[in-house]
């Protein structure tokens, strides 16, 4: 489910500038296929502006999101990797995001479990930091599956 | 006896038993939050009655039809829900009302008591069958299952209390008819208190009244121009006192709403404003039942009567009901009635109230807020220390409720079934909308004052992350203990 979802919403960058920005470039592929609308970006970012990085979910990990509010169109979640890392609020440095966007609280627990088993999976993340493109990011995935 | 049900799942632990004082604390605080949500509805259902039904202010056809349908549907719907959601969360509440209308349609008279018996009584069905199934279900399947479940569950509900739980209200109904017809026939009229009150407050006004008291009163008058049967459950006078002692002496909200209720019961005759209110607090059924007595002995010592039977009862009705030269009897009554209702109330709520609440004499401090501590801990049947026996349901919490405390509930989830415990449920929700029963409430230290904002009675763990965190880990530890 989870590579499934991935497929063709995985990035690589260099860097960014700011925190902000990581979020937008990350979320870039879910706006153009329109699984979520501009406003759904700015709750992402109003999130952690109010919130702090708690979307920081391990070291170096940030998955964004935000309550469904009208933004997500349809559930989608996509990856971001960053050579240099980008620095969010309380000097939480991250070169990998995770933009989720989930229509409802319940929709979307299969992904979430999926995203979990990589998640936890320590050789699996090691591998996850030294990917170079999208074919290999989806092969760790489907190994897990 | 509407959680009774849960009082099992706490404290397994000899010396943790809770006393009977902490169950009947429980109980009210169960009480007055399956009531209170629901007092605006009971006041716009007031607000119309006193201004539409044909004795009202404006009477209206039309629009009085909506009376009837909001008293016997709406309310009863209304506390069913909220007693179901207490216990089990958006699901329970749904529960609740099916069984709810189920009963409704299985009696014709309003079915408040029983909502407020099948409202958790619903929610604790789904609790236990979600709690059986829980990880059991493919990958996918969950929204099938969650629907069919309460779908089935909730089937056979409403069948079960149209057969039998309405039949059983019925009856009572029935007991009560022939108590009243065997007190009236004794010829000491203030014992009639002792059944009319409780009936009142049960929804059962109209029935006691216009079934029994107004034949009687008709009667009567008939004869003699007047008679005290009309007099004797539709007294204005100890609602009055009772809501007056709960605007002085209650709780913070009970104090806010209850100056609101008196205009509409006083003023506007519609009794069942204060109903709610004796049904929070039901020791204060004592006030009214005193009041009552006291009322219906004052009318009988100056022979007072009024010469119809006054519907709505209120104030204004009363006098305008009544004979020449029985101004003195009637007013004096619904006044002394009021007097001694607040008199017995505010000593009742006062009562109450330095033992559970605020104690003022340092001495009984400490005692009394153990004592509250125990009370609240089995409402929430939960311990509040670091106590990790008979956790039962664990809550991860997030701004969302759909991202970061699900991937944490997951990942929990995932650890504890490694570690072979199953029997501990573990869900993700907003902060706002983490259920009344949840043990422990998992939360980002960035969340954690909104957290305990909403739920400041509950254990808190703060985490950094949501995926690993040193306090995860201890707990993983201390419940792998306890279960082992």
């Amino acid at each position: 489910m989870l590579a499934d979802l991935l497929k063709g919403n995985i990035h690589f960058a260099n860097g960014m500038s700011t925190w902000e920005e990581s979020i937008k470039v990350a979320a870039e592929p879910l706006l153009s296929k329109r699984f979520i609308n501009e406003s759904y970006v700015q709750d992402m970012i109003k999130n952690v502006e109010i919130n702090g990085s708690y979307i920081v979910i391990a070291p170096g990990i940030a998955m964004p999101h935000a309550q469904n509010q009208g933004g997500v169109l349809k559930t989608g979640i996509s990856f971001l990797k960053l050579e240099n890392s980008v620095t969010y609020p309380e000097e939480k440095n991250v070169n990998i995001l995770f933009v989720l966007a989930a229509e409802d609280s319940e929709g979307h627990l299969e992904l979430i479990s999926d995203l979990s088993s990589l998640l936890i999976d320590e050789d699996v993340m090691e591998q996850l930091k030294q990917s170079t493109d999208e074919e290999e990011v989806l092969n760790l995935i489907e190994s897990l599956e | 006896m509407t959680n009774v049900a849960n009082v099992p799942e706490y404290g397994q632990n000899g010396d943790k038993k809770p006393s009977i004082r902490a169950k009947i604390q429980a109980m009210g605080g169960f009480l007055t939050n399956m009531v209170l949500p629901n007092i605006g509805a009971f006041i716009a259902w007031g607000i119309l009655t006193a201004l539409f039904i044909p004795t009202g202010w404006i009477p209206n056809e039309q629009l009085e039809q909506i009376v009837g349908p909001a008293i016997t549907y709406l309310l009863p719907l209304l506390l069913a829900y909220t007693g179901g959601r207490m216990i089990a969360g958006q699901r329970g509440a749904v529960m609740g009302a099916i069984g709810a209308i189920g009963l409704i349609v299985g009696s014709d008279i309003p079915m408040f008591l029983g909502a407020m018996i099948i409202g958790p009584l619903g929610g604790y069905v789904i609790k236990k069958f979600d709690k059986l199934i829980e990880n059991r279900i493919a990958a996918g399947f969950e929204m099938i299952v969650n629907n069919f479940s309460i779908g089935i569950l909730g089937f056979g509900l409403m069948i079960i209390s149209y057969l039998f739980i309405g039949p059983v209200i019925q009856s009572l109904n029935e007991a009560m008819t022939s108590a009243i017809q065997a007190l009236v026939a004794t010829g000491f009229l203030p014992l009639l208190s002792i059944v009319n009150e409780p009936a009142k407050v049960l929804f059962l006004n109209n029935v006691i009244d216009q079934g029994i008291y107004y034949p009687l009163g008709l009667q009567e008058t008939v004869e003699a121009g007047k008679s005290i049967f009309f007099t004797v459950a539709s007294n204005p006078g100890p609602g009055l006192g009772l809501l007056l002692a709960f605007t002085l002496f209650g709780g913070k909200i009970a104090r806010r709403t209850a100056p609101g209720a008196i205009v509409i019961h006083f003023l506007g005759g519609i009794h069942e404003l204060y109903f709610p209110y004796v049904l929070m607090k039901p020791l204060t059924i004592i006030g009214m039942i005193a009041g009552g007595m006291s009322g219906i002995a004052v009318f009988s010592l100056f022979d007072a009567g009024l010469v119809a039977g006054p519907s709505p009862g209120s104030i204004f009705a009363y006098l305008a009901l009544t004979p020449r030269g029985n101004f003195l009897g009637i007013i004096s009554g619904v006044l002394v009635a009021a007097a001694v209702t607040f008199a017995v109330t505010s000593v009742i709520l006062k009562l109450d109230k330095n033992k559970d609440e605020e104690a003022d004499f340092s001495s009984s401090l400490a005692k009394s807020q153990s004592m509250k501590a125990e009370g609240k801990q089995l409402m929430n049947f939960s311990a509040e220390s670091a106590d990790t026996t008979n956790v039962s349901k664990i809550s991860f919490a997030c701004d969302a409720g759909a991202g970061s405390s699900a991937l944490g509930a997951t990942t929990f989830r995932k650890k504890l079934q490694k570690r072979g415990i199953t029997d501990i449920e573990v869900k993700h929700y907003r902060i706002e909308d983490v259920p009344e029963h949840s043990d422990i409430i998992v939360v980002h230290k960035n969340l954690s004052d909104r957290a305990r904002m909403a739920h400041d009675d509950k254990r808190i763990i703060t985490i950094e992350s949501y995926l690993n965190d040193p306090s995860l880990d201890e707990l993983l530890d201390q419940l792998e203990q306890e279960k082992g």
